[in-house]
């Protein structure tokens, strides 16, 4: 076990072969932390709750603007569709009467009615990243979020990965996308605990701890090939998620956290399972427990839990889709937002709720509505911001941002904000040495 | 003026400009000039400093025609052993007389007729002139829609895919995808919304107007200023009552950049001028109206004006020019500043036309190579690239011993006639082929055409009949396994755009819906391609031995997508062709794509091959042949295209080729100067084994072979029929599912999962513990020493012997260990998890 232990500092060196990284604009004071610095600092500090985290729920499909947190009361029946809006715990906000659990807690969360800038592809790329999906494509591409963070923080503890995607495979694959690493390179790639890999996170074949100790020192003494002539990067790669996963093998809080059968009963039932999964087609599955494992992976140290809930994209039946979907979203998001506050970390996780884009406003002969993606929404809760605000609004049909539009990137800026990321400071070097900022705008002011 | 060619200029010291100590003339040019200037000197003149205006085609210097012409200048300095350099912002314009034209930002606008000559000065004293004839500026012709107005949009992105351009356009108002349908867009613009889009009575007022410069608030935001030379086209265009345009209106029939090619220093700049020229012989100056795109923003990017800025890396870039459905693409070489690189860091004597063309390459980017790699590497290199596994010990035993000087091309050609290059080669095939079984056991389909595809391999059929094959495949399934691609694969879109792709590097699939944005192809050619396939029918549920596929023979066509008119087959960039009444239309396709002018065909695949062996594609990625997606080394793609061609298509002598050649024999280990080289090949790229080859190499270096089901006991992992035999090791590691026809649906990126997997799970322990397995023999032989034992599993993993250090080490491990066979267990874990095993290079 010792040699174990010793080699978490390891872990350390392995990061340092690809150059630490100077974060000078970080709230840690003076300029000069490197991430060997900053990950002591945490260690020290205690990892239990503390740390700030990010929930990125994508609804994929596009989720309908309007018949979810505005409804367009003033538009023709053609346009306003079958739901009312209720009034929620906060004065002079009303949303749609799908929602009321969320709407009895309006003042946790802040909506943004009028979000722009989507680039109108059926994929969670810009729901990950901030960016489209060919930005600086040619050196891999921007880095989603997770992986960012996995970059610039590492793991809190070293046998959880730092950012873990749950979105379930789907027939249309880019909206179970958990978020690719981009130009940080694999190492960078969301963990995905899928079925076959699971058991592996525990000791195989009657391989004791201290045999698996020995036969990596042994590793180290002969595994000398030089990592910087791969210029795929997958080398330096390897590495890290060698150590990673001895780390998942020397601790069971990953598996620990996955397992919901360790979780209160009550607590279970209050997420909900979000069945019979309906309207799923090609898209992801209404998982409430989702919601429940990410509470679960943040308490053991992941920083960014990345998921896809729902099918949205209601080119028929929009509004029975809305019904179902909205019903067991408004159940599990509730119970994650009460739950996080009971535990007292709502303001450390910050959890975005949004869609790769909007829908039309005209209803179309299937009682649907087809894509929109000149403005779309967004739900925010904790993440200690200033919540209980409705903010920015749609014109009379729904069709556009009326006031205050709200781009992408600065719900992506707002959420590197509030992991302690100073966005307009902070820079990571890409592959050809040159530091790339996270996302182009500002943080949404009204919430920071 | 153009009998004066030259022009002496005053000598002038200047301490910071140390290249203008040589200065002894300067070059006044408006002779004819190549579009590509040469390099260097002119024959016979005295070497100095010079100035030279690049765009300049005609002896008699330029002509403008109309206000609206424009004429972007681009001027080169150039000086004896110094790149030539973009002067073009550097300069100081006028034109005597002044009232014939100003310049502004390097471009010159006419302002009334006459001849004027325009000059522009350098700091250092360098002048060169253009002749410059304005006409036809007083009468004011009608502006045409689809060739003035159609390019504005394009410009402006009013109808790109996000905006106006998208199928349900924008706000109501759409627009065709980059302008491509200008008729279509002339009636949405003039006759819908009751015409209140325009108003020709106060064009100042019109909808178009007031939302491109954002005076009626528009989505979009202002796109355009109330001065601007595209603000007043446009206005003009609606004052003129919106001409449609003359009947004899020429077309753009091609564009050309100006200059085509440049080195240049890093963190240089260059003004590009790009050229329509018209299907009436005219030509025009588009720079302005032109769209740009670098295909590497690290490297360089290029603003709305033509001019690309380069970044610090050293490299190649290519910068996209794109106008009116025509794409020209600038290149440029950034070489290594000052580097130490000369004739003499190359090897001598190089007969392989590859290493020509990389030597070539690398010395004019100032990068060396890294030396020949030695035995025991190129042993393992080039077994695992060709024979998809690792080199058994006779091998190693006996290529050390061999002494020969030919010893590498004789293991080549040993490599080439195995089992196992047909193994690994079909596998390769078999996957882009798409032969997937449909769910459940393995098919007698894909069993068969497996077989085929492998006995092609086997017999070195040549690639032109394999691929001939398989597109005009027609019979049963055991009368003609190759019909399964057409069962495989199956609608006609499909089959268009995987044989494109696959054997012709085309990626074709936009022109279905609209013409491509960064190719010439339109609908138009997209339905001619498909013309060859509409008779191909398929039988279904009938005796094995009928023919299941089959195409009426005789005269075959498709419908345009948009106008409906019948279209006759053709190839891309081809003549239609006349088919038989007798005759399969797809044996014309395969007639057109095997011909050896197919300008695409054998590039395709020799780029293919390329990045097989050497781990990176002189196109990257490897399908994607566009004109815009440049290959980083053309004249090697275009030798190596030619040889294969010339050798009559033989795949084993393409690969002959490039496994011996000095390039692919170098180093994976980087010098200092070449470390950063990620795509000219001046040392080997190592690549991670791929999941069936890695499989096999663990199951050969712990005895203990994967079964698969339904398979012979020892069928290796690379030889099996498909890709749908479950093993979770097999899935972790990458193995694409065949569900495209393309090679990047391969995952070679690492993750988690792999490394717990290598590190911790039953199927590697059962293997390193199986009691047939190579660690319970070493630990059960008592005849032979731990070394001896030790060099024996260095010689099986790495084809080389430990050093020192790496003995000691595991000789050690070994002895402190009471249980020798679970000692053994660790020393082959260890080897199988260490880097020099799960790469080749």
């Amino acid at each position: 076990m010792l040699s174990i232990l010793g080699q978490k500092s390891q872990f350390c060196d392995g990061v340092s072969r690809r150059g630490f990284l100077k974060i000078g604009g970080l709230s840690f004071g003076a300029g000069g932390f490197t991430l060997a610095d900053l990950m002591r600092a945490e260690a020290v500090a205690g990892k239990s709750h503390s740390h700030k985290a990010v929930i990125n729920v994508f609804l994929g499909g596009g989720p309908p603007h309007q018949d979810m947190w505005e409804i367009k009361t003033d538009a023709p029946s053609e346009v306003r569709g079958e739901f009312k809006p209720i009034k929620t715990n906060v004065p002079g906000i009303e949303i749609c009467e799908v929602f009321p659990q969320l709407a009895s807690m309006m003042d946790k969360a802040a909506v943004i009615r009028s979000v722009v800038g989507c680039a109108g592809g059926h994929e969670a790329h810009q729901c990950l990243t901030g960016w489209n999906k060919n930005d600086l494509k040619t050196i891999g591409g921007r880095p989603a979020i997770g992986s960012a963070v996995s970059k610039l923080f590492g793991p809190v503890d070293a046998s959880v990965p730092p950012n873990i995607g749950l979105a379930k495979p789907t027939k249309h694959v880019p909206w179970s996308d958990s978020g690719h690493p981009g130009f940080l390179g694999a190492a960078y790639s969301p963990f995905k605990p899928d079925g076959p890999g699971m058991k592996n996170m525990t000791l195989n074949g009657g391989v004791t701890m201290d045999r698996l100790s020995d036969r990596r020192k042994l590793l180290k003494n002969i595994d000398s090939m030089r990592r910087d002539i791969d210029i795929t990067g997958a080398m330096e790669g390897m590495d890290v998620f060698g150590q990673r996963a001895l780390d998942v093998l020397t601790s069971s809080r990953l598996l620990d956290a996955l397992d919901l059968s360790k979780e209160d009963p009550k607590v279970v039932e209050r997420y909900g399972d979000g069945k019979p999964y309906q309207y799923q087609y090609d898209g992801a599955p209404t998982c409430n427990e989702q919601l429940l494992m990410a509470r679960r992976l943040i308490e053991a140290g992941v920083r960014v839990v990345s998921l896809s809930y729902g099918r949205w994209d209601s080119h028929s039946a929009n509004f029975d889709l809305v019904r179902d979907h909205g019903g067991k979203l408004d159940q599990c998001l509730s119970a994650l937002i009460e739950d996080l506050e009971q535990r007292g970390m709502l303001d450390d996780v910050t959890i975005v709720v949004w869609g790769e884009f909007g829908r039309t406003p005209k209803i179309n002969d299937k009682a649907g509505r087809d894509h929109w993606n000149k403005v779309s929404c967004a739900y925010l809760a904790g993440g200690g911001m200033r919540t209980g605000q409705a903010i920015g609004s749609t014109n009379r049909l729904g069709e556009e941002a009326a006031e205050r539009p709200v781009h992408v990137q600065e719900i992506m800026a707002t959420l590197y904000h509030n992991l302690g990321i100073d966005t307009a400071t902070v820079t990571i070097p890409d592959p050809t040495g040159r530091p790339q900022y996270l996302v182009d705008r500002e943080p949404v002011g009204e919430l920071i | 003026m153009n009998a004066v060619p030259f022009l002496r200029v005053p000598f002038l010291h200047r301490p910071d400009a140390r290249w203008l100590a040589a200065l002894i003339g300067a070059m006044l040019c408006f002779t004819s000039l190549p579009a590509v200037e040469p390099e260097g000197t002119t024959d016979g003149l005295p070497i100095g400093p010079t100035l030279r205006f690049n765009n300049i085609n005609s002896a008699n210097g330029f002509t403008l025609s109309g206000l609206d012409a424009r004429l972007q200048l681009v001027v080169s300095l150039e000086a004896a052993g110094q790149l030539v350099s973009d002067a073009t912002h550097q300069l100081i314009y006028s034109v005597d007389p002044p009232v014939i034209a100003e310049v502004i930002d390097g471009m010159v606008v006419p302002l009334a007729d006459g001849e004027a000559i325009v000059v522009a000065r350098h700091e250092s004293g360098l002048s060169a002139e253009l002749k410059l004839t304005v006409k036809h500026t007083g009468n004011e012709a009608l502006i045409s829609f689809p060739g003035r107005v159609v390019p504005i949009f394009t410009k402006l992105g009013c109808n790109s895919g996000g905006c106006h351009g998208k199928l349900a356009g924008q706000n109501g108002f759409k627009l065709s995808l980059l302008g491509f349908e200008p008729q279509e867009d002339y009636d949405h613009l003039v006759r819908e919304s009751r015409g209140r889009r325009l108003s020709p009575a106060a064009p100042v007022q019109s909808l178009l107007l007031q939302k491109a410069v954002n005076s009626s608030p528009h989505g979009g935001g202002q796109r355009l200023d109330l001065d601007s030379h595209e603000y007043r086209i446009l206005a003009r265009w609606v004052s003129q009552g919106m001409p449609y345009s003359k009947d004899d209106e020429p077309s753009v029939v091609s564009i050309e950049v100006i200059p085509q090619h440049r080195r240049l220093n890093a963190e240089s700049s260059q003004q590009l001028a790009v050229l329509a020229n018209y299907s009436d012989g005219s030509s025009e100056d588009v720079t302005r109206a032109a769209l740009y795109e670098s295909n590497d923003s690290e490297m360089a990017d290029c603003n709305e004006k033509g001019l690309v800025n380069l970044k610090d890396l050293v490299g190649d870039v290519a910068v996209m020019a794109r106008y009116q459905g025509h794409v020209t693409v600038f290149r440029a070489d950034i070489p290594v500043s000052e580097s130490s690189v000369t004739a003499d860091s190359f090897p001598k004597e190089l007969d392989n036309p590859v290493d020509q063309h990389v030597f070539a390459k690398l010395q004019s980017l100032g990068i060396p190579p890294s030396p020949r790699c030695d035995d025991a590497t190129f042993l393992r290199r080039v077994t695992l690239d060709i024979a998809g596994r690792t080199p058994t010990q006779a091998e190693t035993t006996g290529f050390r011993a061999d002494t020969s000087g030919d010893k590498r091309e004789r293991l080549v050609d040993r490599l080439l006639a195995s089992e196992d290059y047909a193994d690994y080669f079909a596998g390769k095939w078999n996957t882009i082929l798409r032969n997937r079984r449909e769910g459940g056991g393995l098919k007698f389909a894909n069993v068969a055409f497996h077989q085929w595809i492998r006995e092609s391999i086997a017999t070195n059929k040549p690639y032109d009949q394999f691929v001939r094959e398989i597109v005009a495949a027609s019979g049963s399934v055991a009368s003609h396994p190759p019909v399964v691609w057409y069962q495989q694969v199956s609608d006609t879109n499909q089959r268009i755009e995987d044989a494109t792709q696959l054997f012709l590097g085309q990626r074709i699939q936009c022109a279905r819906c609209h013409h491509h944005p960064y190719e010439k192809w339109s609908q138009s050619d997209y339905a001619q391609l498909s013309a060859f396939f509409t008779s191909v029918s398929k039988k279904n549920g009938r005796d094995p031995l009928e023919p299941a596929v089959f195409a009426k023979l005789g005269s075959s066509s498709a419908k345009h997508p948009k106008t409906g008119q019948t279209l006759k087959p053709a190839g891309l960039d081809a003549a239609e062709v006349v088919i038989g009444a007798r005759d399969d239309p797809r044996s014309h396709l395969a007639d057109w794509m095997t011909n050896s002018d197919n300008p695409f065909f054998a590039k395709a695949l020799a780029n293919r091959y390329w990045k097989h062996f050497m781990g990176r594609g002189l196109v990257e990625p490897e399908d994607d042949l566009r004109v815009t997606n440049p290959p980083s080394n053309p004249e090697l793609l275009d030798g190596l295209a030619k040889a294969f061609v010339d050798s009559g298509h033989d795949l084993r002598a393409l690969i002959r080729l490039i496994t011996n050649s000095r390039s692919y024999q170098s180093d994976s280990d980087a010098l200092r100067e070449n470390i950063g080289d990620k795509r000219s090949y001046s040392r080997f790229y190592p690549k991670r084994l791929q999941a069936e080859v890695l499989l096999d190499a663990i199951d050969r270096l712990t005895l203990t072979p994967t079964s698969f089901a339904g398979m012979p006991p020892g069928s290796r992992a690379v030889a099996l029929p498909d890709t749908g035999f479950s093993s979770y090791f097999l899935t972790v590691f990458g193995r694409p599912e065949s569900t495209t026809a393309c090679e990047c649906e391969r995952s070679q990126e690492a993750n988690l999962s792999q490394s717990l997997h290598l590190l911790n799970s039953e199927e590697i322990q059962g293997k390193l513990s199986s009691d047939s397995g190579r660690a319970a023999q070493l630990a059960a032989d008592k005849s032979r020493s731990d070394e001896e034992k030790l060099r024996e599993l260095y010689s099986i993993a790495f084809s080389r012997d430990p050093v020192d250090r790496e003995l000691k080490a595991t000789l050690t491990y070994v002895a402190g260990k009471e249980n020798r066979r679970e000692a053994f267990e660790d020393v082959l874990w260890s080897l199988i998890n260490s880097k020099e095993f799960l790469f080749n290079h």
